[in-house]
């Protein structure tokens, strides 16, 4: 009973100081959580966590992406991995081949992303489900076997000498560096989603992912909305592809961009919730905790990963999102039968 | 209020609060005295990956039984790769910085110890590379990279080397249209021009896939060459090789193949036709050498592997020489001697001089970080089919040993290239 | 004239589920589509609103406009809103949400302005949840705004569908078996919605339903279809009486009474 009464005096807290950052500025949370974020590097006493860091905010990029349009829009696309694949590549031979600074390769990797993006959309058009998936997997596979055959892309020896991006004289030529990057584009890349997915935009993919025809007859432009979805998702796509190829060690092959790969992207936007807002955060975050934690038993690793999977779908469809959203509605819901009304600024004499 | 607002915080300070805690606990079990640690990575996919993987951690365990090397106690840590650039440069990362290993030990693959270069670099923990042999690796000059098997630019020369000084340099050549195939024939032949002075006495380009090759070989019949390589993928060069006893181009002509001819589905697909074709490695179970016998001996009674290939007998090679260069370190193994403990390592490294492989080759290592000072065996060893079919059977016929800067004219500006892109 | 099709049709195979209907509907009347079971009422709700594509030679205008071949979320732009029989809402969506889906199109402001948090886009938003609140109110589920559509009853179900046509701001409503499965009182309950929501907006309605109390009651018009013909048309009076609508009912064998007493329910 205590503990309830503990964990719910918690979460109005919680939302209580949101609402009053809120207040303050719309954009005050974020500037909070840039914050709180910012002094990790120092707070994490070796770089092979910072390393991680980074790592874990490229994976936000791109399963905050996948999951727009697969957990909101709906969209059955086995492809990401092709997308990150093409963003990193187009930056690698941007700076490498072309002498562009990164300032130049990223945005190009981008667009480059988002014109593949909608060659991946395109058959959402006519496909879904399992038919959408295929195709997906497809395009996703052809770009790796493309790669893999093109000596031009350094082929399965990889391509290397991807520079540390640099401002003026400064470089950021150490995982610490590159945490301020990185953790940046990521936490703007959240910010972004959050604005679109609760905006009218964000509905549309909702409804779509619903029920298409009664999308339409509401006057949503169901192929409009896919498409758009896919390019976001690729927009982000791009961003992690090209933020990945940057990072020490400056390299590429095409065997990290595998079905694998593609299995555990999924992993973390099943697990974190396949359509929550903090979906795709969660999930990168715990997946490449854990697979770390992991990685001694690697014998295991596969095993242990399909079966997180299957039972993640099984017994928490909405991942670790859903169920956070339940502990929370459930605390309110015993609060409020035991008639301690426990609205925001109600229960300081609790 | 007050009490409400510590709360607030208290959501991303635990959050931080256990993060760091975390890695505490991963730090103070890293960190202990009189211990050297070593971290391998290495691809772990296949049983046999995971035997020799198995063999290493024995292998260091037995010197450990014996009393250690002087006096310090061996702890080895094992990560599977997976051959995975990522996956590897992970591992790298977490022995570098998290398990505070002295010594790294990868990976098998290329692929994955190219970019695990630039990780050690920063870092500054000696590599050893148990199989990896692409020549980028030493070229990026990296003072911390040592490399036991043979480099590429050795075993791309090896067969036209052997061919040149024990066969002939009359030579005819027909390849397939495919990029793999095509670059193994140019190779070829561009050595006997620039080291024989001998062009190609017929060279002709075939499509992949193409069922008659007898017209080539007609006229390649008559122009009575001393050697025929049939650079192609598997099946291509198995039909080549029977239609060239068809045509009736005598035995004594030495058939040779491309990088292809190793693979398991030529001696099946060509029968005897394969007989006397040659390809190399840096080890041959096949080897009748007493030392490389009695590894296959312990390889089958220890983990029933009685066809050991390179890749298990260069593990086999990589203990002892880490063994000899431990033994020769001077090592503190204190808390803050990390890195004076790891430059002392690969200053001892430097000093490996003329041990023995398996496979009959010899390592040399020394101080320059230069591809001449640590790609450390220079000898293939060429090995020939004596019989086809399902239970084809091999011979060592003999090895070639390159000279420490073999294949290294005209790299200055590649070299150049990788080092600024290692110190970036 | 608000709708008006010509020769519309439409085939599936060798079946014509909709056979060359000419139809015309005034601004402001409430219309009863009535048919046996398959007569092709829904499909005709469907061709109107763009979810199937009409055969060729058939002609669809709306408001003056020939809408023959736009796509369903244009002819929603022209003020066409339409429940379906199998209700379609969104299920892991919150009541208010599907409001405002329905809503969509008179929500003023783009993706831009959401990314950026303008005051407009923030103005906007508030307005809309207003409004949408309202609406929930009218339709009495304004209690249930935060729960997911899934959580509710048929019947609120139902409501919700309603809602979500509403929610649109329509010219012409088009209600596919409202009240189907509901309870009498819940029928009475959705009639008096149903009402006031014409008196109110002024609308245009068609209601397609098995319970011929509902058409009868709110309806000044009849259109009786039967295998994707239109038999017969008129007060519903008129319809009721009319032999060939008994005829398609019920077979030849009964007798006319009979058949009134089953068509007044
Ligand atoms: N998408 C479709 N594909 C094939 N046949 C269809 C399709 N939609 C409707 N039909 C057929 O067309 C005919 C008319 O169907 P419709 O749903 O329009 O009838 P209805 O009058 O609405 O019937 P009910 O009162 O049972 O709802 C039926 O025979 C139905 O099986
Ligand atoms: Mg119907």
């Amino acid at each position: 009973m205590a503990e309830q009464a503990a964990s719910l005096r918690f979460i109005d807290a919680t939302e209580r100081g949101l609402t009053r950052l809120r207040a303050v500025h719309p954009l005050a949370p974020w500037l909070v959580a840039f914050l709180l974020l910012a002094p990790l590097p120092w707070v994490l006493l070796n770089t092979y966590h910072v390393f991680l860091a980074n790592f874990i905010c490229v994976m936000i990029l791109l399963s905050v992406g996948l999951n727009i349009v697969k957990g909101f829009c709906g969209q059955v696309t086995v492809g990401h991995v092709g997308l990150y694949a093409i963003g990193a590549y187009t930056a690698a031979v941007m700076s490498v081949n072309f002498g562009m600074t990164f300032w130049m390769s990223l945005p190009i990797a981008v667009m480059v992303t988002l014109l593949a993006g909608a060659v991946v959309g395109i058959p959402s058009f006519r496909l879904e489900g399992a038919y959408l998936a295929l195709v997906t997997l497809g395009l996703g596979e052809s770009v790796r076997i493309f790669i893999s055959a093109t000596e031009y892309l350094g082929a399965t020896n990889g391509f290397s000498g991807i520079p540390a991006p640099r401002i003026g004289d400064f470089r950021f030529d150490t995982y610490q560096k590159y945490y301020y990057l990185v953790m940046p584009v990521m936490l703007l890349g959240v910010f972004f989603s959050f604005r679109i997915l609760r905006s009218r935009l964000g509905r549309g993919f909702m409804a779509v992912r619903e029920d298409p025809v009664a999308a339409a007859a509401a006057g949503v432009n169901v192929r409009g909305h896919k498409m758009i979805a896919f390019l976001i998702s690729a927009g982000y796509a791009g961003f992690a592809g090209a933020l990945y190829a940057h990072m020490i060690p400056g390299y590429l092959n095409p065997r990290n961009f595998t079905v694998i790969e593609m299995v555990t992207l999924l992993l973390m936007v099943v697990l974190g919730g396949l359509g929550h807002i903090w979906g795709g955060v969660i999930g990168a975050i715990i997946v490449t905790i854990v697979y770390d934690i992991t990685k001694d038993y690697y014998h295991y690793s596969l095993l242990l990963f399909g079966s997180v999977i299957v039972l993640t779908v099984l017994f928490m469809p909405k991942g670790i999102g859903g169920i956070i959203d339940r502990f929370i509605a459930t605390r309110r819901f015993i609060a409020i039968r035991e008639g301690r009304a426990t609205r925001p600024g109600s229960d300081d004499a609790a | 209020m007050n009490a409400v607002r510590k709360k607030e915080w208290l959501c991303p300070r635990n959050v931080v609060a256990g993060l760091a805690a975390g890695a505490m606990l991963a730090v103070a079990g890293a960190a202990s005295a009189g211990v050297i640690k070593i971290g391998a990575s290495l691809r772990m996919k296949t049983e046999t990956g995971e035997k020799y993987g198995q063999m290493v951690v024995d292998e260091l365990s037995a010197i450990n039984a014996a009393g250690g090397v002087n006096g310090h106690t061996i702890e080895i840590k094992l990560l599977n790769d997976e051959c995975k650039s990522d996956i590897g440069v992970a591992n790298a990362t977490k022995y570098a910085y998290q398990d505070n290993v002295h010594l790294f030990v990868g990976s098998t693959c290329s692929s994955v110890s190219l970019p695990i270069v630039d990780v050690i670099h920063k870092a500054g923990v000696p590599m050893l590379i148990p199989h990896s042999t692409n020549y980028k690796i030493t070229l990026k000059g990296s003072p911390w990279v040592f490399r036991v098997p043979i480099s590429s630019r050795f075993s791309a020369a090896a067969a036209a080397k052997y061919t040149a000084e024990n066969i002939g340099t009359k030579i005819a050549y027909i390849w397939a249209s495919d990029a793999a195939s095509q670059a193994d024939a140019q190779k070829f032949y561009e050595y006997i021009r620039n080291f024989h002075g001998e062009g190609p006495l017929y060279a002709e380009q075939f499509q992949e896939g193409e069922l008659d090759l007898r017209p080539h070989l007609l006229k390649i019949k008559a122009l009575q060459p001393e050697a025929l390589m049939i650079s192609a993928q598997s099946q291509d060069f198995a039909r080549g090789l029977v239609q060239s006893y068809e045509v009736g181009i005598p035995p004594s002509v030495k058939r040779i193949g491309g990088s292809a001819a190793s693979n398991r589905p030529a001696p099946i697909l060509a029968g005897d036709a394969i007989k006397g074709v040659f390809f190399h490695a840096a080890f041959s179970y096949v080897d009748p050498d007493p030392n490389a016998q009695a590894f296959v001996k312990m390889t089958t009674e220890r983990y029933g592997v009685p066809t050991p290939d390179h890749d298990f007998s260069q593990a086999w090679d990589l203990v002892q020489i880490a063994k000899r260069a431990l033994e020769r370190a001077n090592l503190t193994l204190s808390d803050d001697s990390l890195a004076a403990d790891r430059a002392a390592i690969r200053d001892a490294l430097a000093t490996i001089q003329g041990y023995k492989t398996l496979g009959g080759g010899v390592v040399d290592f020394c101080a320059d970080a230069t591809p001449e000072c640590r790609d450390g065996n220079k000898t293939p060893v060429l090995i020939e089919y004596t019989k086809g079919g399902e239970d084809y059977e091999l011979r060592v016929i003999g090895k070639t040993t390159f000279g420490a800067d073999f294949g290294l004219d005209g790299m200055q500006e590649e070299a150049a290239a990788l080092r600024k892109s290692l110190d970036n | 004239m608000l709708l008006r099709t010509e020769n519309l049709s439409k085939h599936f195979g060798g079946l014509r589920a909709v056979d060359g209907i000419d139809f015309e509907l005034e601004e402001g009347e409430v219309r009863g589509l009535i048919g046996p079971n398959g007569s092709g009422k829904s499909t005709f709700f469907n061709l109107v609103s763009g979810i199937y594509r009409p055969d060729e030679g058939s002609r669809i205008r709306i408001g003056g406009q020939d809408t023959t071949h736009f796509e369903p979320h244009r002819i929603a732009a022209l003020g066409v809103a339409r429940t379906f029989q199998l209700l379609r809402v969104f299920s892991e969506m919150t009541v208010l949400e599907n409001l405002l889906v329905g809503h969509h199109l008179h929500v003023a402001y783009g993706p831009v302005a959401a990314v950026l948090g303008t005051r407009r886009m923030r103005n906007e938003e508030r307005r809309v949840r207003e409004e949408m609140m309202e609406l929930l109110a009218f339709i009495g589920l304004a209690d249930f705004a935060a729960m997911l559509a899934s959580e509710l009853s048929v019947g609120q179900r139902r409501l919700l569908a309603l809602g979500r046509a509403m929610a649109m701001r329509p010219r012409l409503l088009m209600l596919d078996e409202p009240a189907a499965g509901l309870s009498p009182v819940n029928v009475d309950n959705l009639l008096r919605i149903i009402v006031g929501l014409k008196e109110r907006y002024g609308l245009t309605v068609i209601i397609v339903e098995h319970i011929l109390r509902v058409v009868m009651d709110t309806c000044e018009k009849v259109t009786v279809l039967d295998h994707g013909q239109k038999i017969a048309e008129g007060t519903p009076d008129e319809v009721k009486t009319d032999h060939a609508v008994i005829e398609a009912y019920l077979g030849r064998e009964m007798e006319d009474d009979e058949v009134r007493r089953v068509l007044q329910g």
